[in-house]
Protein backbone atom coordinates (compact mmCIF):
# COMPACT_ATOMS: atom_id res chain seq x y z
CA UNK A 1 0.00 0.00 0.00
CA UNK A 2 1.43 3.41 -0.89
CA UNK A 3 1.80 5.62 2.12
CA UNK A 4 -0.25 8.99 1.93
CA UNK A 5 2.00 11.46 3.02
CA UNK A 6 -0.70 13.98 3.63
CA UNK A 7 -2.40 11.94 5.63
CA UNK A 8 0.71 11.18 7.55
CA UNK A 9 1.28 14.87 7.81
CA UNK A 10 -2.43 14.94 9.21
CA UNK A 11 -1.89 12.03 12.09
CA UNK A 12 1.57 13.94 13.11
CA UNK A 13 -0.43 17.01 13.49
CA UNK A 14 -3.03 15.45 15.44
CA UNK A 15 -0.84 13.75 17.75
CA UNK A 16 1.59 16.96 18.38
CA UNK A 17 -1.96 18.56 19.14
CA UNK A 18 -2.58 15.43 21.37
CA UNK A 19 0.17 15.68 23.30
CA UNK A 20 1.91 19.25 23.28
CA UNK A 21 3.90 18.45 25.96
CA UNK A 22 6.01 15.87 24.74
CA UNK A 23 6.42 18.10 21.00
CA UNK A 24 7.53 21.02 23.21
CA UNK A 25 10.10 18.94 24.99
CA UNK A 26 11.09 18.04 21.44
CA UNK A 27 11.32 21.17 20.30
CA UNK A 28 13.35 22.57 23.02
CA UNK A 29 16.15 20.18 22.98
CA UNK A 30 16.69 20.56 19.54
CA UNK A 31 16.43 24.81 20.89
CA UNK A 32 19.76 24.00 23.40
CA UNK A 33 21.60 21.94 20.81
CA UNK A 34 21.31 24.65 18.33
CA UNK A 35 21.13 27.82 20.45
CA UNK A 36 24.51 26.40 21.76
CA UNK A 37 26.29 25.73 18.62
CA UNK A 38 25.36 28.98 16.94
CA UNK A 39 26.23 31.07 19.75
CA UNK A 40 29.57 29.18 19.79
CA UNK A 41 30.03 29.58 15.70
CA UNK A 42 28.36 33.16 16.08
CA UNK A 43 31.11 34.13 19.03
CA UNK A 44 33.91 32.72 17.03
CA UNK A 45 32.72 34.24 13.52
CA UNK A 46 32.15 37.50 14.93
CA UNK A 47 36.41 37.88 16.90
CA UNK A 48 37.60 36.34 13.44
CA UNK A 49 35.88 39.12 11.49
CA UNK A 50 37.26 41.87 14.41
CA UNK A 51 41.05 40.57 13.99
CA UNK A 52 40.97 40.13 10.33
CA UNK A 53 39.92 43.27 10.25
CA UNK A 54 42.39 44.43 12.82
CA UNK A 55 45.32 42.57 10.82
CA UNK A 56 44.48 44.53 7.88
CA UNK A 57 45.41 47.92 9.08
CA UNK A 58 48.14 47.10 12.12
CA UNK A 59 50.28 50.40 12.22
CA UNK A 60 53.33 50.94 14.31
CA UNK A 61 54.57 54.07 15.25
CA UNK A 62 57.78 55.18 17.04
CA UNK A 63 57.86 58.33 18.18
CA UNK A 64 61.33 60.70 18.97
CA UNK A 65 62.47 62.31 21.07
CA UNK A 66 63.08 66.05 20.57
CA UNK A 67 66.41 66.49 18.37
CA UNK A 68 66.48 62.86 17.64
CA UNK A 69 68.04 62.22 14.09
CA UNK A 70 65.18 61.26 11.81
CA UNK A 71 66.67 59.87 9.04
CA UNK A 72 69.37 57.56 11.27
CA UNK A 73 65.60 56.18 12.61
CA UNK A 74 63.79 55.23 10.12
CA UNK A 75 66.99 53.77 8.57
CA UNK A 76 67.39 51.21 12.17
CA UNK A 77 63.39 50.92 12.16
CA UNK A 78 63.41 49.80 8.51
CA UNK A 79 66.34 47.09 9.70
CA UNK A 80 64.43 46.38 12.69
CA UNK A 81 61.68 45.36 10.59
CA UNK A 82 62.85 43.94 7.37
CA UNK A 83 60.19 43.72 4.28
CA UNK A 84 58.02 46.30 5.97
CA UNK A 85 56.96 49.48 4.53
CA UNK A 86 58.92 52.19 6.71
CA UNK A 87 58.23 56.09 6.40
CA UNK A 88 59.87 58.64 8.39
CA UNK A 89 57.12 61.21 9.30
CA UNK A 90 58.27 64.88 10.42
CA UNK A 91 56.13 67.11 12.91
CA UNK A 92 55.27 68.99 10.05
CA UNK A 93 54.17 66.36 7.99
CA UNK A 94 52.31 64.63 11.20
CA UNK A 95 50.73 67.97 11.65
CA UNK A 96 49.07 68.81 8.62
CA UNK A 97 47.93 64.57 8.73
CA UNK A 98 45.89 65.39 11.94
CA UNK A 99 44.23 68.44 10.49
CA UNK A 100 43.34 66.80 7.17
CA UNK A 101 42.11 63.71 9.25
CA UNK A 102 40.06 66.69 11.63
CA UNK A 103 39.05 67.82 8.65
CA UNK A 104 36.30 71.13 9.46
CA UNK A 105 37.52 70.27 12.89
CA UNK A 106 41.02 71.50 11.79
CA UNK A 107 40.52 75.39 13.58
CA UNK A 108 40.99 73.74 16.62
CA UNK A 109 44.95 73.00 15.54
CA UNK A 110 45.52 77.12 15.18
CA UNK A 111 48.09 78.19 17.21
CA UNK A 112 49.88 74.82 17.34
CA UNK A 113 53.24 75.74 16.48
CA UNK A 114 55.13 73.39 14.03
CA UNK A 115 57.41 71.56 16.56
CA UNK A 116 54.24 70.48 18.59
CA UNK A 117 54.28 66.95 17.61
CA UNK A 118 57.36 64.77 17.53
CA UNK A 119 58.74 63.49 14.85
CA UNK A 120 58.26 60.27 14.09
CA UNK A 121 58.88 56.70 11.92
CA UNK A 122 55.58 54.38 10.58
CA UNK A 123 55.78 51.17 10.25
CA UNK A 124 52.82 49.33 8.12
CA UNK A 125 52.82 45.65 8.91
CA UNK A 126 49.48 44.56 7.39
CA UNK A 127 48.10 40.42 8.34
CA UNK A 128 50.70 40.93 11.35
CA UNK A 129 48.94 38.84 14.46
CA UNK A 130 48.88 40.48 17.52
CA UNK A 131 51.24 38.91 19.55
CA UNK A 132 54.18 39.91 16.44
CA UNK A 133 53.09 43.80 17.18
CA UNK A 134 53.65 43.16 20.21
CA UNK A 135 57.42 41.74 19.76
CA UNK A 136 57.72 44.17 16.52
CA UNK A 137 56.78 47.08 19.20
CA UNK A 138 59.31 46.28 21.80
CA UNK A 139 62.28 45.62 18.87
CA UNK A 140 61.78 48.89 17.96
CA UNK A 141 62.01 50.37 21.23
CA UNK A 142 65.74 50.18 20.44
CA UNK A 143 65.70 52.73 17.48
CA UNK A 144 67.78 55.28 18.18
CA UNK A 145 66.23 57.86 19.91
CA UNK A 146 62.44 56.32 20.40
CA UNK A 147 60.50 58.08 22.93
CA UNK A 148 57.54 56.06 22.91
CA UNK A 149 56.17 53.24 20.61
CA UNK A 150 52.56 52.46 19.99
CA UNK A 151 50.60 49.55 18.27
CA UNK A 152 47.06 51.32 18.38
CA UNK A 153 46.65 49.35 21.93
CA UNK A 154 43.44 50.29 23.35
CA UNK A 155 41.34 48.80 21.59
CA UNK A 156 43.58 46.14 20.44
CA UNK A 157 43.92 44.88 23.80
CA UNK A 158 39.85 45.01 23.69
CA UNK A 159 39.72 42.81 21.21
CA UNK A 160 42.13 40.63 22.76
CA UNK A 161 40.41 40.32 25.69
CA UNK A 162 36.91 39.71 24.10
CA UNK A 163 38.69 36.85 22.44
CA UNK A 164 39.80 35.55 25.15
CA UNK A 165 36.82 35.72 27.22
CA UNK A 166 34.61 34.34 24.50
CA UNK A 167 36.48 31.27 24.20
CA UNK A 168 36.74 30.57 28.11
CA UNK A 169 32.85 31.48 27.48
CA UNK A 170 32.14 29.19 24.67
CA UNK A 171 33.92 25.94 25.86
CA UNK A 172 32.27 26.33 29.40
CA UNK A 173 28.80 27.02 27.69
CA UNK A 174 29.52 24.44 25.33
CA UNK A 175 30.78 21.92 28.07
CA UNK A 176 27.38 22.80 30.37
CA UNK A 177 25.38 22.99 26.76
CA UNK A 178 26.36 19.72 25.66
CA UNK A 179 25.38 17.99 29.14
CA UNK A 180 22.23 19.42 29.23
CA UNK A 181 21.57 18.86 25.77
CA UNK A 182 22.62 14.54 25.69
CA UNK A 183 20.32 15.00 29.39
CA UNK A 184 17.44 16.40 27.26
CA UNK A 185 17.50 14.30 24.18
CA UNK A 186 17.83 10.79 26.28
CA UNK A 187 15.01 11.99 28.56
CA UNK A 188 12.44 13.50 25.36
CA UNK A 189 13.49 9.68 23.41
CA UNK A 190 12.41 7.89 26.72
CA UNK A 191 9.33 10.22 27.09
CA UNK A 192 8.24 9.80 23.30
CA UNK A 193 8.93 6.07 23.24
CA UNK A 194 6.67 6.27 26.48
CA UNK A 195 3.92 8.38 25.35
CA UNK A 196 3.41 6.27 22.84
CA UNK A 197 4.03 2.87 23.48
CA UNK A 198 0.61 2.19 23.58
CA UNK A 199 -0.49 3.62 20.56
CA UNK A 200 2.71 1.88 18.72
CA UNK A 201 0.97 -1.66 20.05
CA UNK A 202 -2.50 -0.80 19.51
CA UNK A 203 -1.88 0.32 15.62
CA UNK A 204 0.19 -2.66 14.81
CA UNK A 205 -2.59 -4.93 16.81
CA UNK A 206 -5.14 -3.42 14.05
CA UNK A 207 -2.51 -4.45 11.16
CA UNK A 208 -0.57 -0.89 10.67
CA UNK A 209 3.21 -1.88 8.85
CA UNK A 210 6.22 -0.25 10.33
CA UNK A 211 5.79 2.57 7.83
CA UNK A 212 2.72 3.40 8.78
CA UNK A 213 3.62 3.99 12.59
CA UNK A 214 7.12 5.35 11.72
CA UNK A 215 6.13 8.19 9.34
CA UNK A 216 4.41 10.57 11.39
CA UNK A 217 7.04 10.22 14.32
CA UNK A 218 9.72 10.79 11.92
CA UNK A 219 7.42 13.92 10.49
CA UNK A 220 7.21 14.84 13.93
CA UNK A 221 10.53 14.45 14.45
CA UNK A 222 11.65 16.98 11.66
CA UNK A 223 8.66 19.72 12.72
CA UNK A 224 9.88 19.59 15.91
CA UNK A 225 13.54 20.13 15.02
CA UNK A 226 12.91 22.69 12.70
CA UNK A 227 10.58 24.44 15.01
CA UNK A 228 13.29 24.46 18.07
CA UNK A 229 16.11 25.38 15.23
CA UNK A 230 13.83 28.26 13.77
CA UNK A 231 13.48 29.53 17.63
CA UNK A 232 17.49 29.28 18.11
CA UNK A 233 18.25 31.51 15.03
CA UNK A 234 15.63 33.83 16.20
CA UNK A 235 17.16 33.58 19.70
CA UNK A 236 20.69 34.18 18.11
CA UNK A 237 19.50 37.25 16.06
CA UNK A 238 18.38 38.39 19.62
CA UNK A 239 21.86 37.87 20.99
CA UNK A 240 23.42 39.41 18.54
CA UNK A 241 21.09 42.40 18.35
CA UNK A 242 22.00 42.61 22.41
CA UNK A 243 25.76 42.30 22.17
CA UNK A 244 27.38 44.21 19.54
CA UNK A 245 26.49 47.81 20.85
CA UNK A 246 27.18 46.61 23.84
CA UNK A 247 30.67 45.41 22.59
CA UNK A 248 30.69 48.75 20.48
CA UNK A 249 30.93 50.44 23.42
CA UNK A 250 34.34 48.56 24.47
CA UNK A 251 35.36 48.24 21.01
CA UNK A 252 34.77 50.55 18.42
CA UNK A 253 35.42 48.16 15.78
CA UNK A 254 32.95 46.25 16.56
CA UNK A 255 30.36 48.38 15.38
CA UNK A 256 31.38 47.23 12.08
CA UNK A 257 29.76 44.00 12.97
CA UNK A 258 26.62 42.83 11.01
CA UNK A 259 24.61 40.37 11.61
CA UNK A 260 26.17 38.42 8.17
CA UNK A 261 29.54 38.07 10.24
CA UNK A 262 27.81 36.20 13.28
CA UNK A 263 24.97 34.49 11.72
CA UNK A 264 25.71 34.29 7.90
CA UNK A 265 23.04 32.40 5.67
CA UNK A 266 25.61 29.23 5.51
CA UNK A 267 25.60 29.27 9.03
CA UNK A 268 21.80 29.64 9.28
CA UNK A 269 21.10 26.64 6.90
CA UNK A 270 23.82 24.56 9.03
CA UNK A 271 22.23 25.14 12.04
CA UNK A 272 18.08 24.81 10.66
CA UNK A 273 19.33 21.51 8.88
CA UNK A 274 21.21 20.21 11.91
CA UNK A 275 17.87 20.91 14.12
CA UNK A 276 16.04 19.02 11.44
CA UNK A 277 18.64 16.56 11.37
CA UNK A 278 18.66 15.94 15.10
CA UNK A 279 14.56 15.70 15.59
CA UNK A 280 14.68 13.47 12.45
CA UNK A 281 17.74 10.74 14.04
CA UNK A 282 15.56 11.39 17.23
CA UNK A 283 12.50 10.46 16.57
CA UNK A 284 13.84 7.54 14.13
CA UNK A 285 15.76 6.30 17.24
CA UNK A 286 12.78 6.60 19.65
CA UNK A 287 10.41 4.67 17.14
CA UNK A 288 12.55 2.25 15.94
CA UNK A 289 13.10 1.04 19.92
CA UNK A 290 9.29 1.36 20.68
CA UNK A 291 8.71 -0.80 17.03
CA UNK A 292 10.92 -3.33 18.06
CA UNK A 293 9.53 -3.66 21.69
CA UNK A 294 6.09 -4.49 20.58
CA UNK B 1 -8.40 -21.69 8.44
CA UNK B 2 -6.28 -22.44 11.11
CA UNK B 3 -4.42 -25.78 11.75
CA UNK B 4 -1.72 -26.75 14.17
CA UNK B 5 0.74 -29.68 13.82
CA UNK B 6 2.56 -30.42 17.53
CA UNK B 7 2.78 -27.17 17.80
CA UNK B 8 5.51 -26.49 20.84
CA UNK B 9 6.31 -22.75 22.46
CA UNK B 10 8.83 -22.22 24.91
CA UNK B 11 9.44 -18.72 26.47
CA UNK B 12 12.99 -18.28 27.01
CA UNK B 13 14.12 -19.63 30.84
CA UNK B 14 10.33 -20.91 31.30
CA UNK B 15 8.73 -24.20 30.84
CA UNK B 16 6.80 -24.89 27.40
CA UNK B 17 3.79 -22.73 27.52
CA UNK B 18 2.33 -25.27 24.97
CA UNK B 19 3.33 -28.73 24.23
CA UNK B 20 2.24 -30.31 21.15
CA UNK B 21 -1.07 -28.81 20.31
CA UNK B 22 -2.71 -30.71 17.23
CA UNK B 23 -5.46 -28.44 16.45
CA UNK B 24 -7.66 -27.57 13.10
CA UNK B 25 -10.31 -24.97 13.11
CA UNK B 26 -12.71 -24.50 10.12
CA UNK B 27 -13.57 -21.44 8.53
CA UNK B 28 -16.85 -20.07 10.14
CA UNK B 29 -16.34 -22.10 13.50
CA UNK B 30 -17.18 -20.36 16.71
CA UNK B 31 -14.85 -22.26 18.98
CA UNK B 32 -14.26 -21.50 23.32
CA UNK B 33 -10.25 -22.30 24.14
CA UNK B 34 -10.85 -23.04 27.98
CA UNK B 35 -8.27 -23.88 30.74
CA UNK B 36 -7.08 -22.72 33.85
CA UNK B 37 -4.95 -19.74 34.42
CA UNK B 38 -1.51 -20.72 33.13
CA UNK B 39 -2.63 -23.40 30.59
CA UNK B 40 -1.66 -21.74 27.40
CA UNK B 41 -4.51 -20.23 25.85
CA UNK B 42 -3.06 -16.49 25.59
CA UNK B 43 0.01 -18.01 24.18
CA UNK B 44 -1.75 -19.82 21.58
CA UNK B 45 -3.67 -16.98 20.47
CA UNK B 46 -0.49 -14.89 19.90
CA UNK B 47 0.94 -17.30 18.17
CA UNK B 48 -2.09 -17.56 15.43
CA UNK B 49 -1.73 -13.54 15.46
CA UNK B 50 1.43 -13.84 14.44
CA UNK B 51 3.14 -12.00 17.68
CA UNK B 52 4.97 -14.92 19.16
CA UNK B 53 6.48 -17.64 16.78
CA UNK B 54 6.30 -21.39 17.36
CA UNK B 55 9.30 -23.08 19.23
CA UNK B 56 8.58 -26.47 17.55
CA UNK B 57 5.14 -27.63 14.73
CA UNK B 58 3.84 -26.46 12.16
CA UNK B 59 1.03 -23.78 12.39
CA UNK B 60 -0.62 -22.75 8.83
CA UNK B 61 -3.31 -20.02 8.70
CA UNK B 62 -5.09 -19.27 5.77
CA UNK B 63 -3.43 -21.97 4.26
CA UNK B 64 0.32 -20.46 4.98
CA UNK B 65 2.81 -21.70 7.04
CA UNK B 66 3.30 -18.83 9.51
CA UNK B 67 6.94 -20.02 9.85
CA UNK B 68 7.42 -18.80 6.31
CA UNK B 69 5.88 -15.14 6.94
CA UNK B 70 8.57 -12.59 6.68
CA UNK B 71 8.08 -9.64 9.49
CA UNK B 72 7.11 -7.30 7.21
CA UNK B 73 4.08 -9.18 5.16
CA UNK B 74 2.86 -10.25 9.31
CA UNK B 75 0.96 -6.95 9.07
CA UNK B 76 -0.98 -7.50 6.05
CA UNK B 77 -1.26 -11.12 7.30
CA UNK B 78 -2.96 -9.31 10.31
CA UNK B 79 -5.66 -7.31 8.48
CA UNK B 80 -7.54 -10.97 8.11
CA UNK B 81 -7.52 -10.82 12.25
CA UNK B 82 -9.64 -8.67 14.76
CA UNK B 83 -8.58 -9.26 18.34
CA UNK B 84 -10.40 -8.40 21.28
CA UNK B 85 -8.32 -8.27 24.81
CA UNK B 86 -9.56 -8.51 28.51
CA UNK B 87 -8.04 -5.26 29.20
CA UNK B 88 -10.39 -3.35 25.89
CA UNK B 89 -6.54 -1.85 24.84
CA UNK B 90 -8.73 1.40 23.45
CA UNK B 91 -6.63 4.55 23.01
CA UNK B 92 -7.81 7.17 25.50
CA UNK B 93 -7.08 10.12 23.99
CA UNK B 94 -8.89 9.38 21.21
CA UNK B 95 -12.67 9.28 21.05
CA UNK B 96 -14.91 6.08 20.66
CA UNK B 97 -15.17 6.97 16.73
CA UNK B 98 -11.77 7.11 16.15
CA UNK B 99 -10.75 4.38 17.55
CA UNK B 100 -13.13 2.11 15.67
CA UNK B 101 -11.64 4.45 12.65
CA UNK B 102 -8.40 2.95 13.42
CA UNK B 103 -8.26 -0.24 11.43
CA UNK B 104 -9.53 1.78 8.56
CA UNK B 105 -7.16 4.17 8.75
CA UNK B 106 -4.35 1.29 8.41
CA UNK B 107 -5.91 0.39 5.50
CA UNK B 108 -5.93 3.60 3.63
CA UNK B 109 -10.08 3.76 3.33
CA UNK B 110 -10.99 6.98 2.27
CA UNK B 111 -12.44 9.66 4.61
CA UNK B 112 -15.75 9.58 3.59
CA UNK B 113 -16.12 5.56 3.59
CA UNK B 114 -14.30 5.37 7.13
CA UNK B 115 -16.91 7.55 8.68
CA UNK B 116 -19.88 5.29 7.05
CA UNK B 117 -18.32 2.76 8.61
CA UNK B 118 -18.09 3.20 11.59
CA UNK B 119 -21.41 5.10 12.52
CA UNK B 120 -22.50 1.80 11.23
CA UNK B 121 -20.35 -0.46 13.27
CA UNK B 122 -21.34 1.70 16.57
CA UNK B 123 -25.07 1.40 15.31
CA UNK B 124 -24.09 -2.08 15.53
CA UNK B 125 -22.78 -2.21 19.28
CA UNK B 126 -25.71 0.30 20.14
CA UNK B 127 -22.84 2.76 20.94
CA UNK B 128 -23.91 5.59 18.84
CA UNK B 129 -24.69 8.24 21.03
CA UNK B 130 -20.93 8.06 22.67
CA UNK B 131 -19.10 8.18 19.20
CA UNK B 132 -17.68 11.34 20.24
CA UNK B 133 -16.75 10.43 24.26
CA UNK B 134 -12.82 9.29 25.02
CA UNK B 135 -13.31 5.68 26.37
CA UNK B 136 -12.32 6.42 29.91
CA UNK B 137 -15.54 8.08 30.21
CA UNK B 138 -17.20 4.53 29.37
CA UNK B 139 -18.71 1.78 31.62
CA UNK B 140 -15.97 -1.55 30.72
CA UNK B 141 -18.88 -2.91 28.77
CA UNK B 142 -18.98 0.16 26.48
CA UNK B 143 -15.48 -0.48 26.32
CA UNK B 144 -15.54 -3.43 25.23
CA UNK B 145 -18.63 -3.45 22.57
CA UNK B 146 -15.86 -0.50 21.33
CA UNK B 147 -13.18 -2.70 21.13
CA UNK B 148 -15.52 -5.38 19.52
CA UNK B 149 -16.61 -2.70 17.14
CA UNK B 150 -12.97 -1.69 16.08
CA UNK B 151 -11.70 -5.55 15.58
CA UNK B 152 -14.45 -6.26 13.29
CA UNK B 153 -14.38 -2.92 11.24
CA UNK B 154 -12.46 -4.15 8.58
CA UNK B 155 -15.03 -7.57 8.54
CA UNK B 156 -11.93 -9.70 9.01
CA UNK B 157 -11.61 -13.19 8.69
CA UNK B 158 -11.13 -14.45 11.74
CA UNK B 159 -12.18 -13.07 15.33
CA UNK B 160 -9.15 -13.67 18.23
CA UNK B 161 -10.87 -12.53 21.72
CA UNK B 162 -8.70 -13.42 25.27
CA UNK B 163 -10.63 -13.06 27.79
CA UNK B 164 -13.22 -10.37 26.27
CA UNK B 165 -15.98 -10.65 29.70
CA UNK B 166 -12.55 -11.18 32.21
CA UNK B 167 -13.33 -7.45 33.93
CA UNK B 168 -17.28 -7.28 33.09
CA UNK B 169 -20.62 -8.51 35.29
CA UNK B 170 -22.32 -11.53 33.59
CA UNK B 171 -25.25 -9.13 31.94
CA UNK B 172 -22.40 -6.99 29.90
CA UNK B 173 -20.89 -10.52 29.37
CA UNK B 174 -23.93 -11.32 27.57
CA UNK B 175 -23.96 -8.00 25.52
CA UNK B 176 -20.56 -8.75 24.51
CA UNK B 177 -20.53 -12.28 23.77
CA UNK B 178 -23.65 -11.66 21.56
CA UNK B 179 -21.91 -9.51 19.40
CA UNK B 180 -18.93 -11.89 19.15
CA UNK B 181 -21.84 -14.78 18.74
CA UNK B 182 -23.19 -11.77 16.11
CA UNK B 183 -20.33 -12.19 14.14
CA UNK B 184 -19.81 -15.43 13.49
CA UNK B 185 -23.41 -15.74 12.42
CA UNK B 186 -22.88 -13.38 9.26
CA UNK B 187 -19.47 -15.71 8.62
CA UNK B 188 -16.53 -14.29 11.11
CA UNK B 189 -14.72 -17.39 12.64
CA UNK B 190 -14.24 -16.25 16.40
CA UNK B 191 -11.64 -18.05 18.56
CA UNK B 192 -12.69 -17.25 22.39
CA UNK B 193 -10.14 -17.96 25.32
CA UNK B 194 -12.05 -17.76 28.33
CA UNK B 195 -12.14 -19.55 31.55
CA UNK B 196 -16.02 -19.04 32.36
CA UNK B 197 -17.53 -21.87 32.49
CA UNK B 198 -21.12 -20.64 32.21
CA UNK B 199 -19.98 -19.54 28.65
CA UNK B 200 -19.21 -22.80 27.75
CA UNK B 201 -22.78 -23.92 29.19
CA UNK B 202 -24.62 -20.98 27.57
CA UNK B 203 -23.88 -21.36 24.01
CA UNK B 204 -22.81 -24.96 23.51
CA UNK B 205 -20.20 -24.57 21.09
CA UNK B 206 -16.78 -26.63 20.32
CA UNK B 207 -14.53 -26.46 23.46
CA UNK B 208 -11.00 -26.65 23.33
CA UNK B 209 -9.42 -27.57 27.14
CA UNK B 210 -6.04 -26.73 27.40
CA UNK B 211 -3.91 -28.28 30.70
CA UNK B 212 -0.62 -27.07 31.34
CA UNK B 213 0.50 -26.40 27.92
CA UNK B 214 -1.80 -29.89 26.70
CA UNK B 215 -4.53 -30.33 24.91
CA UNK B 216 -6.82 -32.16 27.34
CA UNK B 217 -9.72 -32.38 25.09
CA UNK B 218 -11.43 -31.12 21.97
CA UNK B 219 -15.09 -31.38 21.71
CA UNK B 220 -18.71 -29.74 22.95
CA UNK B 221 -18.84 -32.38 25.73
CA UNK B 222 -17.67 -29.62 27.95
CA UNK B 223 -19.13 -30.77 31.43
CA UNK B 224 -17.30 -34.11 31.33
CA UNK B 225 -13.58 -32.19 29.86
CA UNK B 226 -13.80 -29.72 33.16
CA UNK B 227 -14.55 -31.79 35.53
N1 LIG C 1 5.95 -13.45 27.64
C1 LIG C 1 6.14 -14.53 28.40
N2 LIG C 1 7.38 -14.84 28.86
C2 LIG C 1 7.59 -15.91 29.62
N3 LIG C 1 6.63 -16.76 30.00
C3 LIG C 1 5.37 -16.52 29.59
C4 LIG C 1 5.07 -15.39 28.77
N4 LIG C 1 3.74 -15.40 28.53
C5 LIG C 1 3.25 -16.49 29.15
N5 LIG C 1 4.22 -17.16 29.79
C6 LIG C 1 4.05 -18.41 30.53
O1 LIG C 1 3.44 -19.34 29.68
C7 LIG C 1 2.46 -20.08 30.36
C8 LIG C 1 1.11 -19.94 29.67
O2 LIG C 1 0.67 -18.61 29.81
P1 LIG C 1 -0.62 -18.05 29.09
O3 LIG C 1 -0.57 -18.46 27.67
O4 LIG C 1 -0.70 -16.60 29.36
O5 LIG C 1 -1.78 -18.83 29.82
P2 LIG C 1 -3.32 -18.45 29.97
O6 LIG C 1 -3.65 -17.40 28.99
O7 LIG C 1 -4.03 -19.73 29.73
O8 LIG C 1 -3.50 -18.00 31.37
C9 LIG C 1 2.45 -19.58 31.79
O9 LIG C 1 3.23 -20.46 32.56
C10 LIG C 1 3.11 -18.24 31.70
O10 LIG C 1 3.81 -17.97 32.88
MG1 LIG D 1 -4.39 -15.47 29.28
Amino acid sequence: MALRPLRAARRALESMARGPYVALVGAATVFVAVFATGLFAGALGGAERLLAAWAGEVRVSVYLAPGADLERARAAAAALAPGRRVEAVPSEVALSRLADSLGEQAHVLEGVGPGALPDAVEIEAPGLSLEGARELAARLRSVPGADDVDYGTAWLEGVERFVSRARTAAVFLFGALALATAILVSNTLRLAVFARREEIEIMKLVGATDAFVATPFLLEGLLQGLLGAGAAVLALAGVHGLLVPRLAAAVSAARALTLADTLPPALVVALVGGGAGIGLLGSALSVARALRRT
Amino acid sequence: MIQLFHVTKEYPGDGPALQDVSLEIDKGEFVFLTGASGAGKSTLLKLIFCDEPATAGQLLLFGKNVAKISASAIPFVRRNIGVVFQDFKLLANRTVAENVALPLEVRGLAQKEIRRKVRGLLRSVGLEHRADKFPPSLSGGEQQRVAVARALAPDPALLLADEPTGNLDPERTLEVMDLLYGANARGTTVVVATHDRSLLERYKKRVVVLQAGRLLSDGDSVRRAVS
